[in-house]
């Protein structure tokens, strides 16, 4: 009797069981789906560029088909070459991203909260912001050489600007209430700023970020082309002179990758910050 | 009587400068008076400049012409004597709930477990228990605004300056909120500016009412609207009492309110 009883009772919560379990599934197909579809259109274009390498129209120099760049590759991944160039343009990039990181916000934050510096500061960023900093490489590699530090030079004076404008928008935009509330609660000027106005403009100022990042891999890879020597941009121009096709389309691979990664993790970086904002709040 | 007011406003005038356009008087001749741990509400149209005399009153804007006196001293800057609760709650959304009431009392040097102590409290006041951890973002409304009164009753100012407090928050919301804030203020009693364009809210809550004329703002009229009720009497809403203030006050208002629209207008 207890036991038909349960069956009875079982029988409605197997079926929500079996409506949940499906509902699940299809969420999981619904993400692999969609993290999968992002990268179709990828694999779609590396197919098609396989094909079109094949297909007799270009020759091996023109355009090695992808299965060629993807042996290269392999190649310089087992031999080591492949990680030295790596480390390099990733040292080189990364530190005058995170240099210009630094000077960026402190020289934003400064010029926001301080007349002086901002009367100061405010054409040279106008003017700076828009001029072809590249353009700067021969006097730079006059005055610091043509190692780590005039690189690193280069990446900082380029990523240096998103920063600092994104900063000064981010403080001007700070809400009224919020400073008045501190200000109210006994906040001096200082705590002012580095508790109040940096964190309540962190979501522009990481904007900011995500958009230098990009600008410093870019310049670095410009500046080691320019500049020679190891890093992935250095070793596709020995490819280049070498006339090692699959070595030059090797280098834009892996430097397509690299980028995506270091976007993917500023995201993700991102997220982790900005836990407490309305964006990332479900 | 005088010398009792704690808070004296002598002929403020006040000129309202926008980046582009030209100057406005927002508030021309204001004087008034509040004595200790009274509840006054200043009610006027909007645009009338009644927000603008709170923030004179909490040191956020410079007063150009005439004087206000707080406790005898003339006011110059925000202090955590007259703390501010805005309409739009001014929460730092960086903090959770705690983080935001700890933070005026990490700026008094409190030792740390007094003020984690202190906190709780006030948090508990406010019937926020359990949400210590929450963004404001994850708050409702509601709670957002129970975050942001412990957060000023937290760092204990003699007076509160209350800014539309519950014009943000849906009718319901604002009618709970009402009554607790009437509770709050009967367990920890402070003097309470609170601004509003509500009239029922202005009779419900307030012992003396200040009526202001559309722009530019003047103190049209006070007054008194002290009931022999307890504050959680649903009651007082439909009593021949309350309405006769109500319509009373409607009036003073009224006339304000359509001068103001005329304005707009023209």
């Amino acid at each position: 009797m207890a036991a038909a009883m349960a069956r009875v009772d079982d029988q409605p919560t197997l079926a929500a069981a079996a409506a949940d379990l499906t509902q699940a599934a299809a969420r999981r197909l619904d993400l692999v789906f969609r993290s999968g579809a992002a990268l179709l259109s990828i694999l779609l274009l590396l197919i098609c560029w396989e094909l079109f390498a094949r297909s007799g129209r270009v020759t091996m120099f023109m355009l090695p088909p992808f299965s060629v760049v993807a042996e290269q590759i392999k190649t310089d991944a087992l031999s080591g070459d492949l990680w030295r160039n790596l480390g390099v343009t990733l040292y080189r990039a990364l530190a005058g991203f995170a240099i210009a990181a630094c000077i960026g916000i402190v020289l934003g934050v400064s010029m926001s909260r301080n007349r002086v510096v901002r009367w100061f500061c405010d054409p040279i960023i106008s003017v700076g912001f828009p001029m072809p900093k590249i353009a700067f490489l021969p006097v730079i590699i006059l005055w610091l050489g043509v190692y780590d530090v005039s690189k690193i030079c280069v990446v900082v004076f380029d990523a240096i600007f998103p920063v600092v404008t994104a900063t000064l928008a981010g403080i001007a935009a700070v809400d009224k209430e919020l400073v008045w509330s501190a200000r109210n609660m006994g906040a001096s000027e200082r705590q002012l700023t580095w508790q109040i106005m940096l964190p309540a403009a962190a979501p522009q100022i990481l904007t900011g970020l995500q958009v230098a990042l990009p600008i410093a891999l870019i310049v670095e890879i410009i500046a080691e082309m320019v500049m020679g020597g190891y890093g992935l941009g250095g070793a596709m121009m020995s490819a280049s002179r070498f006339a090692n096709s699959p070595g030059v389309f090797a280098g834009i691979v892996e430097i397509a990758v690299v980028g995506f990664l270091l976007i993917r993790a500023m995201a993700v970086l991102r997220r982790r910050l900005l836990s407490w904002h309305q964006e990332t709040a479900e | 009587m005088d010398d009792a007011a704690q808070i004296i406003i002598d002929k403020v005038n006040h000129t309202y400068r926008p980046p582009r356009g030209r100057p406005v008087l927002a508030l021309a001749d204001v004087s008034l008076e509040v004595r200790p741990r009274e509840f006054l509400a200043l009610l006027g149209p909007s645009g009338c400049g009644k927000s603008t005399l709170l923030y004179l009153l909490g040191g956020f804007l410079p007063t150009e012409a005439g004087r206000i006196l707080v406790e005898g001293k003339p006011v110059a800057a925000p202090g955590p004597d007259r703390g501010i609760v805005f309409q739009h709650f001014a929460l730092f959304p960086w903090k959770t709930v705690r983080g935001n009431v700890l933070y005026g009392l990490e700026r008094q040097r409190m030792p740390r477990s007094e003020r984690e102590q202190r906190a709780q409290a006030f948090i508990d006041l406010v019937g926020l228990k359990g949400f210590e951890d929450s963004y404001p973002s994850q708050l409702s409304g509601g709670m957002r605004q129970r975050t942001a009164i412990a957060r000023t009753l937290a760092f204990d100012p003699n007076i509160l300056l209350m800014d539309e407090p519950f014009g943000a928050l849906d009718a319901q919301t604002r009618s709970l909120m009402q009554t607790e804030l009437l509770g709050i203020w009967q367990r920890t009693p402070k003097t309470v500016v609170f601004v509003t364009h509500d009239v029922q809210e202005a009779v419900y809550l307030a012992d003396r009412v200040a009526v202001m004329s559309a722009r530019p703002g003047r103190i049209k009229a006070i007054v008194d609207t002290k009931f022999k009720f307890g504050a959680r009497d649903p009651g007082v809403f439909r009593s021949k009492e309350f309405v006769e203030k109500v319509d009373e006050l409607w009036d003073l208002v009224r006339v304000e309110a359509l001068k103001a629209q005329e304005e707009k207008v023209a």
